[in-house]
């Protein structure tokens, strides 16, 4: 009932002024490569390809590839630390990458200045899951371009094949999201934005290797099969002087689950010269645990819910990371970005992965030119 | 209550015009720089967009989409 008043609100503001308003599209291509490494002994290499090309005046067609090559861990047994990391959801094999996982996106955008509708579908094939969806996004600029009004929608129809024989009860995962966003420029030198997000997911949501073993019981992890999630997130930037600006952002998310999250994060970015920039950015992150979770150990065999993954559980997050943009001749630059992640110490994260906490590095390196 | 919240705040943007066109195209100059973007760097915003959502409990607040995989 509430996705069906959404989406009648969302068609009730495409009353698209059909004027012959130019557009801002270019035709552009980015490439790259994105990496991850963490003390789970979980290393993803991503190359990723974009493609954009304007068809019209106010049209344009976009292709975007996703590769991740993933090294993960082989399960040995149940009580170790050598298990399959949630990440890559795959044993190795005995091969250099435990799983490659494929996410192409085609897209459709049109655009004629006061209006922006895009829309298009994603596919995402790995050895135990593939992953389809589709989505939709408007935003309709006001007030001589100084508000944006946007409405997103997306669906996805996911399918769990896990590796080994297993009947789940549920080989379904389906999540419907709807974000409602407007952004608003305050001066010359700053501009806010305000999101809301409403997530619904039900199926099989928990992981179908994930086991909760103790010394009388062994039970496979089991999550209800939905859940209702809302998250609200305010932004803002705003420039100092000509050479230095800082972004801020919070976001509250609460669930149906009972988890609660506050997510802060703020970036400093400073123009080393005409054509490079940097910066440093802080992020923390905090959640509560879910209503079924329980001390690790604390389950009994009449328990409904049984839980392993550390995400149930309250832990806080850090992650601190320097950007770098580089900006070059004719309309390209190259893009640098590394970034460190620190978990705080999780007695869940300490049985499953046998280490106190969970660190990560990431970087992302890409080039793009448009024309 | 949060329909209520969004069409409120809907009408006050849309019916407030003269208060709220603050800036004018030829003042936008900065406003198209890369560090005045909420997310600076593309490529990093959908990675970490990505990663977040695997090491997190958490979703949304992004008006951006976030495909799905085993990972989660």
């Amino acid at each position: 009932m509430q996705i069906k008043y959404i989406i009648s609100l969302f068609l009730s503001l495409l009353i698209l002024e059909l004027t012959s308003l130019a557009s801002d599209l270019k035709d552009s291509v980015s490439f790259g490569i994105d990496t991850y490494t963490d003390n789970a002994d979980v290393q993803v290499y991503s190359p990723t390809l974009s493609l954009f090309k304007k068809v019209s005046n106010q049209w344009m067609l976009g292709f975007k590839m996703r590769i991740d090559a993933i090294t993960a861990a082989s399960i040995t047994n149940g009580s170790n630390a050598n298990h399959v990391d949630a990440v890559t959801g795959a044993s190795s094999n005995g091969k250099l990458f435990g799983d490659v996982r494929y996410a192409p996106t085609l897209l459709a955008t049109y655009e004629n200045g006061d209006n922006m509708l895009s829309f298009g579908a994603y596919y995402s094939q790995e050895v135990d899951y593939i992953g389809k969806a589709v989505f939709v996004n408007y935003v309709r600029q006001l007030n001589e371009q100084n508000t944006a009004i946007g409405i997103g929608i997306s669906q996805s129809f996911d399918k769990w094949s896990p590796v080994f024989k297993r009947n789940l009860p549920k080989d379904n995962r389906n999540e419907g999201k709807i974000d409602l966003s407007i952004n608003q420029l305050i001066s010359p030198t700053s501009s806010f934005q305000m999101v809301y997000s409403h997530m619904l997911s039900e199926g099989f949501l928990s992981s179908p290797y994930h086991f909760v073993s103790q010394t009388t019981f062994a039970r496979f992890e089991n999550y209800p099969d939905r859940r209702v999630g809302d998250a609200f997130a305010l932004k803002g930037v705003y420039m100092f002087n000509e050479n230095n600006s800082m972004n801020l952002s919070y976001r509250y998310y609460l669930d149906n689950w009972g988890i609660h999250s506050h997510t802060i994060n703020g970036e400093w970015l400073h123009d080393i010269s005409k054509n490079m920039t940097t910066g440093l950015r802080l992020r923390y992150y905090s959640q509560t645990k879910s209503n079924f979770t329980k001390s690790v150990g604390a389950y009994n065999l009449n328990d409904k819910y049984f839980v392993v993954d550390y995400r149930m559980s309250a832990f806080d997050s850090y992650t601190v990371g320097v950007p770098f943009i580089y900006k070059m001749k004719h309309n390209s630059k190259v893009t640098l970005s590394l970034d460190y992640y620190q978990t705080s110490s999780n007695a869940y994260i300490k049985q499953w992965y046998g280490v106190d906490s969970l660190s990560a590095l990431f970087s992302t390196c890409t080039y793009s030119f448009s024309y | 209550m949060w329909q209520l919240l969004f069409i409120v705040n809907f009408f006050f943007f849309t019916a407030c015009s003269e208060h709220l066109v603050r800036v004018m195209p030829y003042e936008k100059e900065y406003l198209a720089q890369d560090k005045m973007k909420l997310s600076p760097i593309d490529a990093r915003a959908e990675q970490e967009g990505h990663i977040f959502l695997i090491r997190e409990a958490s979703a949304g607040g992004e008006s951006t989409f976030q495909g799905g995989c085993g990972c989660r």
